[in-house]
């Protein structure tokens, strides 16, 4: 499974895309609210303070008598990095008191109904700035009083930035919660995609049952088109396995008939050419024979799985059965043969017939191909496990091509040799019993191994 | 060359212009160092006989820098470093100043660079690391025990108050003060009265009119009345100065108001166009360090915040703990001071009371 394109992969990425997204537009208002809060806050500090100045402020003889509160400096001074200016402008707007560059980037009239707040620049400093302004009706002296009082904005800043950090803290927080959790939860729901993989993965080639798992609603569509598929490939397999055996039968007869015709030719009165010619034509139908059997063989194993059900067997019987008939009255007198079994019963679950047709195509195949002056046929148990064993003193199949005589026909393209179906059905006969058809090379005082494993039946009545 | 022949012209009006008279109240100092690395000017409004302990202290630790200290008037030495940050000209490399108001202005004004420490600052003696308090002075008020009987002296704002009320016809003229027209720090020190006491600085400032009061533009002055006999009490002097001249005059007594105690932390700043900022915060450091304070305890300014009073003084045991001591707090408060209509009008209202019938206030 490559995982940059798992769906998985896809899934999360797009889960952190949205938690990323939205975690940044919530610190980006959070930073909006914050600024709001500490403008709000500080604003407030700014008013009061304007509010004293104002209220600080008296007509004596005709003149505006300024008496700035410390009261009022030390409120703005709760912000206790930030700088204040101040201006007090007269009623004929001439500069009363403060500092006489402080300017107001608004008409200062605007202040009459409501104090005014705005942020602007003094000097080389980033400043909150409010007017406020005050009425002044007296007989000598009227008009409007104004106070522009200003303040940088280290504190509201700090606020700002600390009210931000927070929120933004507790965002990661929650996003990182959030990502782990959307994570846990994909895994979770994709488990049964990654079971029903697994399950199709490690399915053997020839099996074409139905799968058996358990999926989600959204999953049953796919698993029923794969198991309709394989009902399909299942039914198509069967008529082409019928349509062989039947074959098969059909040439066995007019080939026995053949047989027995070339047998009757009288080769003395042949030439020596024509005598040879004969032999060929002999040993060429006696071999289309023994390929006419096998084929009628396997499709006799796989029409036995079909119907018959697997019973308890004793493989030593089987094994001794499967000797008796592959190894030939005729046999070379210079061939040592051997069968070898334990004196206990070696139980397994099986079909009698398919696996001595199995067994006598191993030893066939060993005959044939394998054994010059030996052949040793075993029974034995390993590991809770059945061992039938051909061993022969032959020169054994190469390593790299154990994969490919399993198959159908395989080794009749490479090597004049056929094989033909031996191992073929064999390894079928062996898997459907739940086993394995191996090899073992020759080493030491062993020659090459053929074994057919399966498993101990357990005596267990259930 | 330019700074040479400047420095040659305020030495010449130091010599020519009477004192008191020009822009220069003290003198010019350089204290020279055996291989000068690193020259740093300062301009302080504080004597130089009480700053010598603590520059030549600095010296012992960095022999290679070059202190050079111009000793000013609280609100020349303000004016100068206005007109110097306006003009982006750099005077002096750090400022010392009795008038923190007048600092903690120039710092609101953006004349200042911050320095960070490591040494403990109370809180109320540092503003943005722009303004340091460095010392520890309570306002006190002296008297000269030959002339004040025991039962006479003093031992509250009000107490002053009701003796110059009660003995008006003793104590005409006997009783001297800051012009504070003229001093920034006596400015300073009404202003906080009126605040922290306004009824009883009413009653005082009234008595004082009263008395015909003698004023005089600095505390050595006020003091030197006070030696020479032409007054007998001296009220708001600054307890450094007074306890230097209690040493050299033992009949001259301190007492620490029991009401409340102003207390002053004289100011340090380094202003924006300072050319050797780090030289400055070093001494900085150094004054506000233990070794500094100690030093500037024991022959300086007398007074510390954790210490015993000295020897000699009368007053509560720990001005701190009792709350008596008021320290005044070196913040933006301070800017209501320094408002320019709030200055006419204290000042102001100051002189008309003053004036009565005394010939030392003339109207501006």
């Amino acid at each position: 499974m490559k995982t940059e394109t798992s769906l998985f992969s896809r899934l999360l990425l797009r889960v952190a895309l949205v938690l990323f997204f939205g975690a940044a537009g919530i610190v980006t208002a959070a930073w909006f609210y914050a600024a709001a809060a500490a403008d709000e806050a500080f604003d407030r500090l700014l008013q009061g303070a304007a509010f004293q100045i104002a209220e600080n402020m008296s007509v004596e003889e005709g003149e505006l008598a300024i008496n700035m509160p410390s009261s009022a400096f030390e409120l703005l001074g709760l912000a206790t990095r930030d700088r204040i200016f101040y201006r007090v402008v007269g009623t004929k707007g001439e500069t009363l008191t403060g500092y006489e560059d402080l300017q107001s980037p608004v008409d200062l009239a605007e202040s009459r109904r409501a104090p005014v707040f705005v942020s602007t620049r003094y000097g080389n400093s980033d400043v909150r700035m409010t007017i406020g302004a005050r009425a002044v009706s007296d007989p000598m002296l009227s008009g409007w009083v104004y106070i522009i009082l200003a303040q940088t904005t280290e504190a509201r800043t700090a606020l700002t930035s600390e009210l931000t950090t927070r929120a933004t803290v507790l965002v990661a927080v929650m996003a990182c919660a959030t990502l782990f959790a959307a994570a846990l939860a994909l895994r979770l729901s994709l488990r049964p995609v990654v079971d029903l993989s697994r399950v199709l993965h490690d399915r053997e080639p020839q099996d074409l049952t139905p799968l058996a798992v358990e999926v989600p609603r959204e999953l049953s569509p796919f698993v029923g088109s794969i198991n309709y598929f394989m009902r399909r490939l299942d039914e198509r397999m069967r008529l082409l396995q019928r349509f062989i055996g039947d074959s098969a039968h059909q040439i066995r007869t007019p080939l026995t008939a053949l047989l027995a015709q070339l047998s009757l030719i009288d080769d003395k009165g042949l030439s020596d050419d024509g005598r040879h010619h004969l032999a060929r034509v002999r040993a060429r139908v006696e071999e289309l024979s023994h390929l006419t059997n096998q084929l009628l063989g396997h499709a006799m194993v796989i029409h036995r799985f079909d119907s018959e059900k697997l019973v308890p067997i004793d493989m030593r019987d089987i094994a001794r059965r499967a000797f008796k008939r592959a190894v030939p009255l005729s046999l070379d007198p210079d061939i040592v043969v051997a069968f070898e079994a334990p004196d206990e019963p070696v139980t397994v679950l099986g079909d009698a017939l398919s696996l001595r047709e199995a067994m006598v195509n191993v030893i066939d195949n060993a005959l044939r191909h394998g054994a010059v002056a030996r052949l040793e046929v075993r029974v034995r148990v390993e590991a809770a496990r059945a061992l039938f064993e051909v061993e022969d003193d032959g020169p054994g199949i190469p390593r790299a091509r154990w994969p490919e005589v399993t198959r159908r026909f395989a080794s009749s393209r490479s090597e004049r040799d056929v094989s033909g179906l031996g191992f073929a059905i064999a390894s079928e006969v062996a898997t459907l019993l739940g086993g394995a058809l191996r090899f073992r090379e020759a080493i030491g005082g062993h020659g090459f191994t053929t074994i057919i494993e399966l498993p101990l039946h357990q005596e267990t009545k259930a | 060359m330019i700074r040479t022949s400047l420095r040659l012209a305020i030495l010449f009006l130091l010599l020519v212009l009477p004192r008191g008279a020009g822009a220069v109240e003290g003198d010019r100092q350089v204290f020279q160092a055996a291989v000068e690395k690193a020259r740093l000017v300062i301009h302080g409004a504080t004597d130089i006989e009480a700053m010598r302990p603590l520059l030549e202290d600095f010296q012992a630790l960095r022999p290679d820098v070059t202190l050079d200290y111009v000793d000013y008037l609280t609100n020349d030495l303000f004016r100068e470093a206005t007109e110097a940050c306006a003009a982006g000209k750099s005077v002096a490399d750090l400022l010392l100043s009795s008038s923190v108001d007048q600092l903690v202005r120039l710092a609101n004004d953006g004349c200042a660079v911050a320095h960070r420490t490591t040494e403990r600052v109370p809180d109320w003696a540092n503003w943005r690391e722009e303004v340091y308090g460095f010392t520890f002075e309570p306002a006190v008020m002296v008297y000269d025990e030959r002339r004040v009987p025991p039962e006479d002296v003093p031992r509250s704002h009000n107490d002053l108050a009701e003796l110059l009320r009660q003995k008006s016809e003793t104590y005409r003229g006997r009783v001297g003060t800051y012009d504070i027209r003229v001093s920034g720090i006596g400015y300073l020190l009404a202003f906080n009265d009126s605040r922290v006491a306004p009824t009883s600085y009413g009653r005082l400032l009234e008595s004082l009119g009263r008395a015909e009061t003698v004023t005089r533009c600095c505390n050595n002055e006020v003091l030197n009345e006070l030696r020479g006999g032409t007054i007998a009490i001296a009220y708001n002097v600054l307890g450094s100065y007074a306890y230097a001249a209690h040493l050299r005059d033992p009949h001259l007594r301190i007492v620490l108001p029991r009401d409340y105690t102003l207390i002053l932390s004289r100011g340090a700043l380094i202003p924006a166009t300072s050319r050797e900022k780090a030289l400055a915060g070093a001494f900085l450091d150094y004054l506000l360090s233990e070794r500094g304070q100690k030093k500037a305890r024991d022959a300086s300014f007398y007074f510390s915040a954790n210490g015993p009073l000295p020897r000699g003084v009368d007053g509560p045991a720990s001005l701190v703990d009792t709350g008596i001591g008021r320290p005044i707090r070196i913040g933006p408060a301070l800017l209501a001071a320094q408002d320019q209509a709030q200055h006419r009008r204290f000042t102001g209202e100051w002189s008309a009371v003053m004036r009565g019938k005394n010939p030392d206030i003339t109207p501006r």
